[in-house]
């Protein structure tokens, strides 16, 4: 009798933990997929702020419009990349975005007059502060990635994703570089 | 201490479960702390027979404090000084978890920083907050302050991330560059995050609430009693009925302090380098506030004491003036601080020996 309540007892805490687990790993998934919408939020922001930085840009010199238009082709590149489910794709054509933004600077950088100015430092302030909310979504997204992964590898976590492996068993990229980039990366040094 | 969190530094959530279990203890010992005052006034009232005496208009023998205490135990008589400071208990929780920013704020000058903000200043401590928000990803932005005083500190408070703020004060903004500024928001978007403002609100606001309300009194009997004449004598002896409340409320400080994390400092102080993924921003911040209480320790002093009601943003700050023998302590309840050394803050920040 004693016996059979044992067993009870602990088929209950093995369903109760069985449920958690399913719970949390569920909840990860969700944090993943929300946090990859934030860095489309970030990323959607910084196209819009990009372009009016840009107009205001064009006002002070005949800053090349074809900025603008590559701004744009790479926009609807990342945007098409999206669609299609090719994530590789659009981290590629965001990254590109990237380095248009640090022309800006450079270009702030040959105008003393402008970068004197009240409006260059607000603009300034307006490119660090795009680019560090992207930055930091991607942060943030490459984290959750991370916690999932853990969790779903983890010795107990494990039998259960084998259990719903349609549901629970996910494989999300980080947001990286790619190697040529990296190396591209690695390789700059300032010229001044 | 500092062994004791390193195991616990990465796991927030699990202080966010316990600060919420604390939040209640808190509530509910303050409701039986004024419970209990309440009871004994009435055992007194009832014992004295004034109780007697107003509802029947005539002397009768009054029971024994024992009879007293059954007999409102077991409601024979309506225990009304009870009821009284329930209300009391009950209108300070509704008044600190509706008006928290102002009560925070209360004795301060401030303004509030938004994205429509004129100045650069507002718009990056504004952004810097922003992108904060964007690493811990929070739901909510939190309202972000500026105090106009010259001495560098900043608190975050609320009962919820939703309802969440930040306060920091001019100096701080001014001698911090942006990295420091995003490594002292992080420390107290991690406050908000591990839940640790709502369980500094609750606890130091309830238990200076009272004193806050006695204060404000205070000011009034000395500053606002002096044109009429024939005063002088009564306000003598409220000023005394004053100065012994003032330090005996303070031991309700003590019993709801107990709920304060000790941990708590050590863990924004963790969250903060998680998400600079750099230690180096925070220990800078940290040096220069210290350095600047150092160099400026009296003007400072007189200004955080000139500052009315801080004691109740004490605990939440970043920084404790109390503590580094910056502010002299002005009530009992300055001598149970729950804030850690910053010698022993900087060794579990990788930073051992750089002050003494």
């Amino acid at each position: 009798m004693t016996f059979v309540f044992i067993l009870i007892i602990i088929a209950i805490v093995a369903v109760v933990a069985f449920i958690g687990m399913y719970n949390r790993l569920i909840r990860y998934i969700e944090a993943v997929n929300n946090n990859l919408k934030q860095i489309d939020i970030q990323l959607d922001r910084r196209f819009k702020v990009f372009q009016s930085l840009i107009e205001v840009v064009k006002k002070y010199m005949n800053y090349e419009q074809t900025t603008l238009k590559d701004v744009v082709k790479l926009r609807n590149q990342a945007q098409t990349a999206s669609k299609q489910g090719d994530q590789q794709a659009k981290i590629d054509a965001e990254n590109q975005i990237s380095s248009i933004a640090k022309g800006i600077n450079v270009v702030f950088e040959n105008y003393p007059d402008l970068k004197a100015s009240q409006n260059a430092l607000q603009l300034q302030e307006e490119i660090v502060n795009t680019e560090n909310k992207l930055a930091f979504a991607k942060q943030a997204y490459n984290d959750s990635i991370e916690r999932y992964n853990a969790d779903k590898k983890s010795f107990v976590q494990a039998f259960v994703v084998s259990c719903f492996k349609d549901k629970l068993d996910k494989t999300f990229v980080y947001w990286n570089l790619p190697e040529e980039t990296i190396k591209e990366r690695e390789d700059y040094t300032v010229k001044l | 201490m500092s062994t004791s969190f390193r195991a616990s530094a990465v796991d927030w959530r699990e202080q966010l479960r316990k600060n919420s279990i604390r939040t209640r203890w808190v509530i509910g010992i303050f409701l039986l702390i004024y419970v209990a005052i309440g009871v004994l006034l009435d055992v007194y009232l009832y014992s004295m027979g004034w109780v007697q005496l107003v509802a029947q208009g005539g002397v009768i023998t009054p029971p024994t404090p024992s009879q007293a205490l059954m007999d409102i135990v077991t409601f024979q008589v309506v225990p009304w000084a009870t009821l009284v400071m329930l209300a009391v208990a009950v209108i300070s929780i509704i008044v600190t978890f509706k008006m928290y920013d102002r009560l925070m704020l209360l004795g301060t000058e401030y303004v509030e920083a938004t994205p429509e903000s004129d100045s650069l200043e507002l718009k990056q401590l504004y952004n810097v907050v922003e992108e904060m928000k964007v690493a811990a990803g929070l739901r909510y932005i939190p309202k972000v302050y500026l105090i106009k005083a010259d001495y560098m500190n900043a608190f975050a408070s609320g009962y919820s991330e939703k309802s969440a703020m930040i306060a920091i004060t001019e100096g701080l903004l001014k001698k911090l560059n942006r990295a420091e500024l995003q490594a002292v928001m992080a420390h107290e978007l991690s406050h908000i995050r591990h839940g640790d403002i709502k369980v500094t609100l609750a606890a130091s606001v309830l238990s200076n609430l009272m004193l806050m309300a006695i204060d404000i009194l205070f000011y009034n009997v000395i500053f606002g009693g002096g044109n009429r004449r024939g005063v002088a004598r009564d306000s003598n002896v409220l000023l005394i009925v004053i100065m012994v409340v003032r330090f005996a409320l303070p031991l309700v400080t003590v019993l709801l302090m107990l709920y304060i994390s000790r941990k708590r400092e050590y863990m924004a102080d963790a969250g903060a380098v998680e998400l600079l993924r750099d230690n180096e921003p925070l220990v800078n911040a940290l040096l220069k506030i210290h350095h600047d209480h150092e160099g400026h320790a009296e003007a400072y002093a007189a200004a955080y004491n000139a500052t009315p009601h801080d004691s109740v943003r004490r605990e939440a700050y970043i920084y404790d003036p109390v503590k580094m023998g910056i502010e002299a302590a002005t009530s009992p309840s300055d001598w149970f601080s729950t804030h850690p050394g910053l010698k022993k803050r900087l060794a579990a920040l990788g930073y051992k020996g750089v002050i003494d």
